[in-house]
């Protein structure tokens, strides 16, 4: 059983707790055991970086640290945090005498100083590799009916792609791959890796809910039947919000918005409780008529 | 020699007002690059292609197209590379993204230039000029290497998130700029830019797609420009009147009180008047189990996070 130190992020810990649960159940099934880090703070999400870089720093470091001290590596599910964690870490480990400066912060505080041996991985990531492909093989997964997915990667699980790494950042097939394992067909569109708008929806709302429209118009057109994400912020902006975007844009979507591990758990046959869609602003109902229950 | 087929965007707005697709097949050298393409295109097949270019050495910033949706530098870009990444015998090129086409793959660059002119892309140091020159130390320019080495191509604001759905928002390239300056230590005006940057399309409005870090054929990345024009403005105080920087004090807050975000305190505080305006969204995402307690979780250990946010210093 693979064993990682689990970072759900904030929003999948409340007000997405849907996405929380379904991986938190989906993980035994795929062999990964996740252990919990009662100690670690957000990320930041981009704004402490903003406001104060080095602040940023050592708290992300003192997440990665915790994972040190687990002997485990650090498997998150949402993009930002994906990105602000790799970010950090990438920081520490090109530039020894950073990561010097930061350990000496985290010591003075009484944390534990990072060594720098820790990698950071996404759910999606692991998955959608050969091995993690065999994964979902093993479990004889009843499939998801043709179900026509239009993928949503967002932005940070992709770029920069020297921090990222995973996949070229213009032709992602990480979604694709995994949309078509689990017996779906990939609804494509341009918009697929433009950006959700969630970083300043509440700061600018308008701006962001032009930017969502791009990728739930597209994936309108293109017949998709959902959409799936790897990351709650994208799946607020593209569900909480969608019905605002319509008001926004003068048009209709209607297209649910499904986190990736409640794609995969529908088509591995996991209880519809346990996903609990109906957390979700947009109705997945026509998705499940599809999938067949 | 290797043979490629270029599916170019046509736009001769002295013939029609409609632009069109045109394919021409080349033969070339195997190190072509797009720009000698399109140059060969032009002497050799149509002499009306219009393309600009300068140095033909990634320094003067003038030949920024899209190939293949992805925008590069033409001259830099070698046309057989881009089959191999893209597994592909035809290379589509159209002129960069957000700005108008004037003729064929030359665009209007005024927008670009203005945005540009707003930042004060210049030195402004306090007092009167000093008798010798001001020696700065390595140190010190080092914190503004990055930006200084932006050659204004435009590639940042061709795929630009926030700038394709407001044509308004300053934009990657001019706030390299001005943390170029705003981060010379030379400058005597950091504050006064920083409140110049903070306004209505300014670096709040960034939406953080990171397509400028990822285009940028010279490494600037600007997004981390606009970050660190973020932290100067908080280091300057000017961090209560623009929501977006009320966004960023939000995540201090609840790093503070109990180490997770408080979303339900994040709303209200990030926007004060919109959110009480905004009751039936609160309520339906209420209904719905997406507004959690007020109560913050407390994460274990959080006198270490005390600790570190009153003892780090910021050294930007």
């Amino acid at each position: 059983m693979a064993k990682f130190a689990y970072y759900p992020g904030c929003i999948a810990e409340f007000s997405s707790k849907e996405l929380n649960a379904t991986t938190k159940a989906l993980a035994p099934m795929l062999d990964i055991d996740l252990l919990p880090m009662p100690a670690a703070t957000c990320c930041g999400a981009g704004d402490i970086a903003e406001a104060k870089p080095n602040l940023y720093l050592s708290l992300n470091v003192r997440i990665l640290s915790q994972a040190e001290e687990m002997g485990a590596d650090v498997m998150t599910i949402c993009n930002v945090c994906t990105l602000n964690l790799r970010r950090a870490n990438k920081i520490v480990k090109d530039d020894p005498r950073v990561l010097e400066a930061v350990n000496e912060e985290l010591v003075k505080a009484g944390a534990r100083p990072y060594e720098g041996t820790v990698d950071v991985t996404h759910l999606l990531w692991y998955l959608a590799t050969e091995e993690g492909l065999s994964l979902l093989e093993k479990q004889g997964p009843k499939g998801l009916n043709g179900l026509r997915v239009a993928p949503y990667y967002g932005c940070q699980l992709l770029r920069p792609s020297s921090v990222m790494g995973f996949e070229d950042p213009d032709q992602p097939q990480s979604l694709e791959r995994l949309i078509r394992a689990l017996g779906g067909e990939v609804a494509d569109y341009e918009a697929k890796s433009k950006c959700c708008g969630f970083p300043i929806i509440l700061a600018r709302e308008a701006v962001a809910l032009k930017e969502s429209h791009v990728a739930l118009s597209q994936a309108r057109d293109a017949g998709a039947e959902c959409m799936v994400t790897p990351c709650p912020l994208c799946h607020l902006a593209m569900d909480a919000y969608q019905q605002k975007a319509e008001e926004a844009n003068a048009t209709e979507y209607n297209m649910p918005v499904l986190h990736l591990p409640q794609l995969i758990g529908m088509a591995l046959g996991l209880d519809q409780s346990v996903m609990q869609f109906k957390r979700h602003m947009v109705s997945v109902e026509p998705v499940l008529d599809v999938v067949g229950r | 020699m290797p043979q490629t087929t270029f599916d170019i965007f046509r736009y001769q707005p002295d013939f029609s007002d409609e632009s069109y697709r045109q394919s021409f097949d080349l033969e070339h050298e195997s190190e072509f690059t797009i720009l000698d393409a399109m140059l060969e295109l032009q002497n050799e097949q149509d002499g009306s292609l219009a393309v600009r270019y300068s140095c033909r050495s990634a320094i003067c910033g003038s030949c920024a197209v899209r190939v293949n949706g992805k925008t590069v530098l033409a001259c830099m870009t070698q046309v057989e590379a881009v089959k191999e990444e893209f597994g592909c015998e035809t290379v589509r090129v159209d002129p960069i993204g957000n700005f108008a086409p004037i003729k064929d793959l030359v665009v209007d660059m005024d927008p670009f230039w203005e945005k540009f002119k707003s930042v004060k892309p210049y030195l402004i140091p306090d007092g009167p000029p000093p008798e010798k020159e001001r020696i700065v130390s390595k140190e010190a320019m080092q914190k503004i290497y990055n930006e200084s080495k932006c050659i204004l191509c435009a590639a940042c604001y061709s795929e630009c998130n926030s700038f394709a759905a407001d044509p308004e928002f300053v934009g990657p390239a001019a706030f390299a700029w001005g943390y170029r300056f705003a981060g010379d230590e030379r400058d005597g005006q950091r504050r006064a830019r920083a409140k110049l940057y903070s306004g209505q399309h300014g670096i709040w409005d960034c939406t953080r797609c990171m397509y400028c870090n990822e285009r940028c054929p010279k490494g600037v990345d600007p997004r981390d420009a606009i970050e660190k024009l973020g932290g100067i403005a908080f280091n300057e105080g000017i961090s209560w009147g623009d929501p977006g920087a009320r966004h960023a004090k939000a995540f201090l807050i609840s790093m503070k009180t109990g180490g997770k975000l408080n979303e339900t305190m994040l709303v209200p505080f990030t926007n004060p008047i919109k959110s009480q305006l905004d009751v039936p969204f609160a309520l339906k995402m209420m209904k719905k189990g997406k507004a959690p307690s007020p109560i913050p979780h407390r994460i274990k250990r959080l006198s270490e996070v005390k600790k570190l946010i009153k003892n780090v210093k910021e050294t930007i």
